[in-house]
């Protein structure tokens, strides 16, 4: 953890929590505080969880220690959250805990070892930060604390390596932060010098010079080895081809902070430097590159500040002039003391360097007696590594004649990459001293430094052949533990004079069996081995060359038997796999693997899939795109085939199921790719099936309207529905159609497709079009009804939304034959009803009346008039046709109550000598105009039709008002005619009492108007009516008295005329209304005082309308005689 | 995501233009953001090139502000220079320079390269502890009113993009190649520890 934020962290904690101790718990103790925050923490959320768990800390390490040990479970069970945050603050806890209170290290370092397997790699981030602190404290501990359980060290020695193992982690943070582990492991694991250039802080921590040689476990010469390894490891890491520039960068500053805090690896750094430099990794960008530079030059001036660097100025000052800074700069930077020595080595390169190690040695026996001997080890490890390459560049010097060099340069011309890569670029520095003895020296040495990096040259031959020696020697020593194992290490550096290290060789030609030789025999870790395997297969270039010798190809028959097994066993734990929560990973790899083969597996997989589409359109959804993916990644893109088969299954699948009620069916349309003609013909299949017709046509509809680039195509395949045999199809698809048709792009398409559909309707035998497409039908069937329909369903549905088309309508009726012309006419009405009369194009449909569609255009005006009356405009329009141009009477029928009298006078012999059933429909009509509220033909008068007493007999008019009365509602002439019969036929009146008494029982009054005739009708006929007045309710009764309140006298009287036992059978109520002279009954509000106006006006009105009821009633009698 | 906002601080030379753009646009967006600059000290134009405005870093923004309204009104609230003061001393008092500042970060932008250097300097010679690592990014930023916007906006941008990262340093390459390639710049960055 931060310190520097922890220590803020606690500052503002603390305070949050002291300020609340004075609000709240005053006299709580310390312990008691800690309990009821841990309640709290664990019902409360995360962000809150933090802040109670930080007071928590707070109090348990830093105000009272001493409850650490009563709490720490409880904190620890915190390892579990679900919270990355609240994982990550555990790991701070034990962090803080352990510098408090090493020992608690021994219960805790199994936890951290479980955070470091946590699944977020920012939890195994924080968890790496910690143990590169605690690893110095598990080191401390184990050292001074005598009952310290060597498991524990075993355990924290087992997490090391596991870091270490990171460094080979996918997650570059992980990486990044595993390399800080390393270097921080490297300086503990290797001894300080009084040269080291420690900071402060660390001024304390232990290092492998304060380790006894005579711990019980602790082995001196085991941390030391794995130190070396630790290098050894990061050095190899930092060669790997395909390192990324952060971690490049950050094992930069490592390998940095090790030259300076360690001297002894000054050389192993430089070296590594120097190689980087040459073998920038290929993989970065430009400005990686730039970075990367950057960071070197940046790292390599730190490390020539230190006075350690003085045996290898020669080379910092190449790279750094070479990565652009100046001479003068570098100077600067260059220590003054060593100023005068570094001449010495800067120029001869190989020889210099030789002189110097001599020196170095001789100064390395001077420091024999001195307590820190491990000085000597690093000239000595500077002469191993350095001597490699310095043997091969001392051997390739004299090759280098001008003849080998072109040669060299042509051969390589070859293998030289089509663009320039951006490491070459950057590095690249015209040679401005070509030829020279010096140039030549350099590129020799940059030779040799490539050479022996891939293993090659007489140097490195030399110095394995030293190793070997070397080992033996160590192999000797090693027998006794209790030797001081630099001795031996001088020994080899003398015996060898400039043979390799120990130390910490580069991975190059570094020899395994050195320190594991010895670590076999004395200490049979575990650990140690699973390092082994990993360290020479990490990251090396050379190795993967290696691997392709080592293994053999499989057969044919292997691969496909081994693929279908393994494929076989991913498909086979779906249920394993969905436990584990890596389902979306069995997903993926289902769908790669399967595209990538061929045939059976692709349907052994899709017949998996519809087993259970549901559960698994996830993976149906993932092996099409991976069959799309496929297909546009070939180059030339060539079939569709795969990934059509591919859809077309899963599409039949589905079609083919019978219960698929959820959404996969649109799903998978709509989210595939592509939809390729096959797929179409199962989105057809799928809409004519009647009970998905719904849901296949909305799919068809969202593909009409998303996939624009072939919306035509699918538009299609709709509107060839829109003419289906089957009902339900046919009219779910006219309805998709009608509100597609509002779309202005579709249009057009939509009214093409319709209007070539009626054209059929002209030619003399239906289109085979017309047939489903498998049925066999001979050409020349004749047109049937069915036929004429579906050729029009579409124009139809579209014509009350589009008027225009009527006119076509009319062209093609006229040419059509007569059997189809019928059946026009019958499928019409609805759609003609529904343009309705004031549509301007029926308007002028009448107006034109194509020659040869004038039953059409008759048809058309029964049907707008058929219901309602018919408007001025219409009846112009007909008016104009039927005298200008066709003078056909049938015309007028239709709009004959919106013509005026004299023409219907004029028309009416024309009618009459129609067909009666035609003349029925016009009585109707005018009949039908009596119900309507538009008219005031409620005062009738007859007198037209009653003035023929010969025809209108008083039988005539008895049926005529039994008939009108039977009418619901009442007709409001009916008493009109009841009054003027009664007029011509006095003797009639016994029947009009009847009548009256039967309209009592139909409660006339609720018709003010027939009601205002009734009493008329009552005051005619008295005193006959005076029975049928008693017969009416009181109120009512009142109501006539109000009219005619001469009737009341008259009607008392005749009651009292009554014998009493008559008089009893009249209910108390009448009696009342009857006696009732001074308290008048109120009646309901009528609006009487308006009844004589009204009145008035009609009989005013009545010249006009008479004509019309006239009229009627000679139809009406006309029919019934 | 990181559960914890972004720590972001943004350095150029003055902390006075390029830095405090960007810092008014990073906390207006929510993020945790201070500004910085690297340079000796506050350097504003002057009546000629040769002869800049001179400040340390203990002055204040209004202070800054009311010598230069005494020294030439017209001429600074001309090239904006007081238009800046005024909107900086509404952000904060004073500028402050990156190497006084001891507190952590998650992501340090800088806006020249030389700010760049100077940063990486600094962080390098500061002791290793707790290892936590930081980012550093160089945009290159002209120094100038219109440049330090449009830059701001970039900088914002890139925080926005690592913020909604599942895992910052995982993505964090490829993030900054792609934006490298939308904004035809080339980004230094590279990583330090504390």
């Amino acid at each position: 953890m931060a310190s520097g934020v922890g220590e803020q962290a606690h500052g503002s904690v603390a305070s949050q929590f002291y300020s609340n101790e004075e609000e709240t718990a005053v006299d709580m103790t310390t312990s008691e505080k800690v309990v009821d925050l841990l309640n709290q923490a664990a019902l409360i959320s995360t962000e809150e969880k933090l802040i109670v768990l930080k007071q928590v800390q707070e109090l348990i390490i830093n105000k009272d220690p001493s409850l650490l040990d009563n709490f720490l479970d409880e904190i620890i069970a915190f390892q579990t959250d679900k919270s990355i945050e609240v994982r990550k603050f555990v790991i701070g806890f034990i962090e803080e805990a352990c510098k408090r209170d090493s020992e608690l290290l021994l219960r805790l370092i199994a936890n951290l070892n479980m955070l470091m397997r946590d699944e977020s790699v920012n939890v195994v981030k924080k968890a790496i930060l910690t143990l590169t602190q605690l690893y110095k404290v598990a080191l401390q501990v184990s050292l001074s604390v005598s009952d310290m359980q060597e498991a524990c060290w075993d355990m924290m020695t087992q997490i090391k390596e596991d870091v270490l193992a990171l460094l080979d982690s996918d997650n570059d943070g992980v990486r990044t932060h595993a390399i800080k582990f390393t270097e921080s492991l490297i300086i503990t694991l290797s001894p300080r010098t009084p040269d080291s250039d420690t900071p402060k802080k660390q001024e304390g921590d232990i290092s492998l010079d304060k380790i006894p040689k005579d711990h019980t476990y602790i082995r001196y010469d085991t941390l030391c080895e794995e130190g070396k390894l630790a290098l050894e490891q990061l050095l190899k890491f930092m060669v790997h081809p395909a390192i990324s520039s952060i971690n490049l960068t950050t094992a930069l500053g490592s390998l940095a902070t090790l030259a300076r805090q360690r001297p002894m690896f000054m050389s192993e750094v430089v070296q590594a430097y120097e190689t980087l430099h040459a073998n920038l990794p290929p993989t970065l960008a430009k400005s990686q590159v730039s970075s990367v530079r950057k960071n070197l030059k940046l790292h390599l001036v730190s490390v020539l500040k230190h006075p350690s660097s003085v045996d290898f100025q020669g080379q910092i000052s190449t790279l750094l002039l070479d990565l652009g800074m100046s001479q003068s700069e570098i100077t600067r930077c260059t220590p003054a003391t060593v100023q005068p020595r570094k001449r010495l080595h800067h120029e001869p390169y190989v020889e210099g360097k030789r002189i110097k190690m001599e020196a170095s040695l001789v100064e390395d026996d001077e420091d024999k007696e001195e307590p820190a001997p491990v000085v000597t080890t690093k000239p000595s490890s500077s002469v191993g590594t350095q001597s490699a390459i310095d043997l091969t560049a001392e051997f390739l010097l004299p090759l280098l004649t001008p003849d080998n060099v072109a040669n060299l340069v042509l051969i390589s011309m070859v293998y030289l990459p089509e663009v320039m890569p951006a490491s070459f670029q950057a590095t690249y520095t015209p040679v401005e001293s070509a030829g020279t003895d010096a140039q030549i020296k350099h590129l020799a040495r940059l030779m040799a430094t490539q050479m022996t990096g891939a293993g090659l040259g007489p140097g490195l031959e030399l110095c394995k052949a030293r190793d070997e020696e070397v080992k033996e020697e160590y192999g000797g020593a090693g027998e006794s533990s209790s030797k001081d194992p630099l001795i031996i290490r001088k020994l080899s550096a003398v015996s060898l004079g400039q043979a390799i290290s120990v130390v910490g060789a580069p991975a190059a030609y570094k020899s395994p069996i050195t320190e594991e030789a010895p670590q076999i025999k004395k200490f049979p870790e575990p650990i140690l081995p699973t390092t082994q395997p990993k360290a020479p297969g990490a990251s090396g270039r050379k190795k993967v060359f290696k691997l392709a010798d080592v293994v053999q190809p499989f057969s044919e028959a292997q691969i496909e038997k081994l693929t279908n097994m393994a494929i076989k066993r991913i498909l086979q734990s779906e249920k394993v796999i969905a436990q584990s929560g890596m389902s979306h990973v069995r997903v993926k790899l289902l769908a790669r693997l399967v595209t990538q083969f061929e045939g059976g597996k692709k349907n052994d997989l899709l017949q998996f899939i519809l087993e259970d589409m549901r559960g698994r359109s996830e993976l149906a959804f993932s092996l099409l795109y991976h069959e799309y993916n496929e297909y546009l990644s070939q180059q030339p893109p060539s079939s569709l085939d795969s990934y059509e088969h591919c859809l077309y299954t899963l599409l039949s699948g589905l079609q083919e199921k019978p219960e698929q009620r959820d959404g996969l069916f649109t799903k998978l349309v709509l989210e595939a790719p592509v939809i390729t003609d096959s797929a179409l013909e199962v989105i057809q299949r799928y809409c004519e099936d009647e009970s998905r017709v719904y849901l296949g046509m909305s799919t068809l509809k969202e593909l009409i309207l998303k996939r624009p680039s072939r919306q035509y195509q699918y538009l299609n395949v709709l509107l060839n529905l829109s003419s289906h045999e089957k009902e339900k199809v046919r009219s779910t698809a006219l309805s998709f159609i009608k509100r597609m048709y509002e779309k202005e792009h579709l249009k057009d398409c939509i009214e093409k497709f319709a209007l070539t559909y009626m054209q059929f309707l002209v030619h003399p035998n239906p289109p085979s079009l017309l047939f489903g497409a498998g049925e066999d039908t001979e050409v020349a069937a004749p047109w049937t009804e069915e036929t004429v329909r579906q050729c029009l369903y579409l124009y139809l549905s579209l014509l009350p939304l589009n008027h225009r088309l009527v006119h076509e309508l009319a062209a093609v009726y006229t040419e059509a034959i007569a059997d189809i012309k019928r059946s026009v006419l019958r499928v019409i009405e609805q759609p003609i009803r529904g343009m309705g009369m004031s549509s301007p194009d029926l308007l002028l449909l009448v107006e034109n009346c194509p020659k040869g569609a004038e039953t059409l255009v008759t048809r058309c005006l029964h049907i707008l008039t058929d219901k309602v009356p018919p408007s001025p405009e219409l009846v112009e329009r007909v008016r104009d046709l039927y005298h200008k141009r066709v003078p056909d009477v049938r015309f007028l029928i239709p709009v004959i109550n919106g013509l005026e009298k004299n023409e219907v006078i004029q028309a009416l012999p024309k009618l009459i000598k129609l067909n009666p059933i035609v003349v029925k429909e016009v009585f109707n009509r005018l009949l039908g105009t009596q119900h309507s509220n538009t008219c005031l033909f409620s005062c009738a008068s007859t007198n037209l039709c009653f003035g023929e007493k010969n025809v209108y007999t008083s039988e005539v008019l008895a049926v005529v008002m039994q008939q009108l009365m039977e009418q619901t509602p009442l007709p409001i002439l009916l008493m009109r005619t009841v009054i003027q019969s009664l007029t011509m036929y006095p003797r009639l009146a016994g029947f009009v009492m009847n009548v009256l008494a039967r309209l009592i029982l139909k409660q006339v009054w609720k018709y003010p108007k027939v009601w205002e005739g009734f009493v008329k009708c009552c005051q005619r006929t008295k005193p006959q009516s005076y029975n049928v007045l008693l017969q009416l309710p009181p109120p009512q009764l009142a109501s006539v008295f109000e009219r005619c309140p001469e009737m009341r006298e008259p009607l008392l009287q005749h009651v009292h005329s009554f014998t009493p036992h008559q008089q009893a059978h009249i209910p108390v109520s009448i009696m009342a209304v009857l006696e009732a002279n001074s308290r008048k009954p109120e009646p309901e509000p009528q609006p009487e005082l308006h009844h004589p106006e009204i009145i008035e006006e009609r009989e005013v009105c009545c010249n006009e309308t008479e004509a019309w009821t006239d009229l009627l009633f000679c139809f009406a009698m006309y029919i019934r005689v | 995501m990181p559960a914890h906002p972004l720590r972001v601080a943004v350095v150029c030379s003055s902390n006075q233009n390029r830095s405090m753009e960007a810092h008014n646009i990073l906390s207006k967006r929510g993020f945790d953001v201070r500004s910085f600059g690297t340079g000796t000290h506050v350097k504003l134009p002057g009546p000629a090139p040769d002869k800049p405005n001179i400040f340390d870093f203990k002055t204040t923004y209004e202070q800054m502000y009311n010598d230069l309204v005494r020294k030439d009104k017209e001429l600074y609230t001309q090239n904006g220079i007081l238009h800046m003061l005024d909107r900086n001393k509404r952000i904060k008092t004073r500028p402050e320079r990156f190497q006084s500042c001891k507190e952590q970060f998650d992501l340090v932008i800088t806006c020249e390269e030389r700010v760049y250097d100077q940063v990486l300097e600094d962080l390098n010679s500061r002791e290793q502890e707790s290892l936590q690592p930081v980012h550093v990014i160089n945009v290159d930023i002209q120094d100038n009113h219109e440049e330090a916007t449009l830059g701001a906006f970039l900088i914002c941008e890139l925080c926005q993009c690592i913020q909604h990262t599942d895992d910052m340093e995982n993505e964090m390459d490829e993030l900054l190649q792609e934006f490298e390639e939308k904004s035809h710049r080339p980004f230094l960055h590279t990583v330090c520890f504390y």
